[in-house]
């Protein structure tokens, strides 16, 4: 009787201490597998938090950047516009002077030959305005016009730098051969001449 | 032994085989209520390491974006000059060939 009572009281303590180590094991897993879980949503994290990161920066960058070439390019644009309308500046000054050059009788003859035949009418009417032109010399330019051509001598000049303006008796056909309307109509290779002469482009 | 003190020992032994088990699930409990511990630790500590590294990384993106944007103001000032002296030493070329252009010689 003692005997198996012994047998008993072990039993029992034997499987309580096995249920313990049980639970205390199992608790252990959980807990390995708590930690695991939590270090690989915490490398998610990390990641997540670089990655957004990564691209604040790229942001930052660009926004740094961007707005410095930006303005910077505008600067250079500017510059040379600047250095441009200098040099057109210069330009319509020669040209409004050209009256006192040599090269005004072959000038205003090559442009009045070229605004007749623009018109291409018989009877066309020629005004021709230059600043400081002597009237006498612009008169006795009628004399190489074909017949019938009338020249009229402005004491101003055409378009405020000078030239030439043709057209047919009605007023309905008129080429414009001022300085001005030259320089209109050569805009673009103006720049391109003036850009290659400075600049080499 | 008699039959009461049977029993009694047993039941001593149950009370003992509980208390076992009781001190077992207390510590299961302490053991996870650390691993919880643990875990908030580890997610904490890795959270403010990246947004360590990240304030870090956006600092030395902006110091280089800035020092780029420098080297390029610098160039700029460079090419600047350099049109001056392109200007003073082509205008009055360029401004020729621009009246021979308009004169249409």
């Amino acid at each position: 009787m003692a005997e198996s009572l012994e047998k008993l009281h072990n039993r029992i303590l034997s499987d309580a201490k096995l249920k313990a180590a049980g639970i205390v094991e199992q608790a252990e897993d959980k807990s390995r597998q708590i930690l695991g879980e939590a270090q690989a949503q915490a490398q998610r994290d990390a990641d997540d938090i670089l990655s957004r990161a990564s691209l604040e920066a790229e942001s930052i960058r660009r926004s740094i950047l961007s707005s410095r070439i930006r303005a910077n390019r505008l600067r250079i644009l500017d510059e040379k516009n600047k250095i441009v309308q200098s040099i057109l500046r210069t330009v319509e000054k020669s040209l409004s002077d050209i009256a006192s050059s040599d090269q005004f009788d072959s000038t205003l003859k090559r442009f009045v030959a070229e605004a007749v035949e623009a018109v291409g009418t018989d009877n066309v009417l020629v005004k021709i305005g230059f600043r400081n032109a002597d009237k006498k010399s612009l008169q006795s330019l009628g004399q190489s016009l074909p017949k019938g051509t009338k020249l009229i001598a402005q004491e101003t000049a055409v378009d405020d730098l000078g030239g030439v303006v043709a057209s047919d008796p009605e007023g309905k056909t008129i080429f414009n051969n001022s300085f001005r309307a030259r320089l209109e109509r050569l805009d673009n290779e103006l720049l391109t001449t003036i850009s290659s002469a400075i600049f080499g482009e | 032994m008699s039959g009461i003190e049977a029993v009694r020992k047993i039941v001593e032994t149950e009370a003992q085989a509980k208390r076992i088990v009781e001190e077992a699930e207390s510590k299961a409990q302490e053991i996870l209520a650390s691993a919880s511990e643990q875990a908030r630790n580890v997610r904490q500590a890795s959270t403010a390491e990246a947004e360590q590294r990240k304030v870090q990384r956006l600092r030395e993106t902006r110091e280089k974006a800035e020092a780029d944007a420098r080297s390029s103001d610098a160039e700029t000032d460079s090419l600047l000059e350099n049109y001056k002296k392109l200007f003073e030493n082509g205008k009055v070329v360029a401004a020729q060939k621009a009246v021979e252009l308009i004169l249409g010689g």
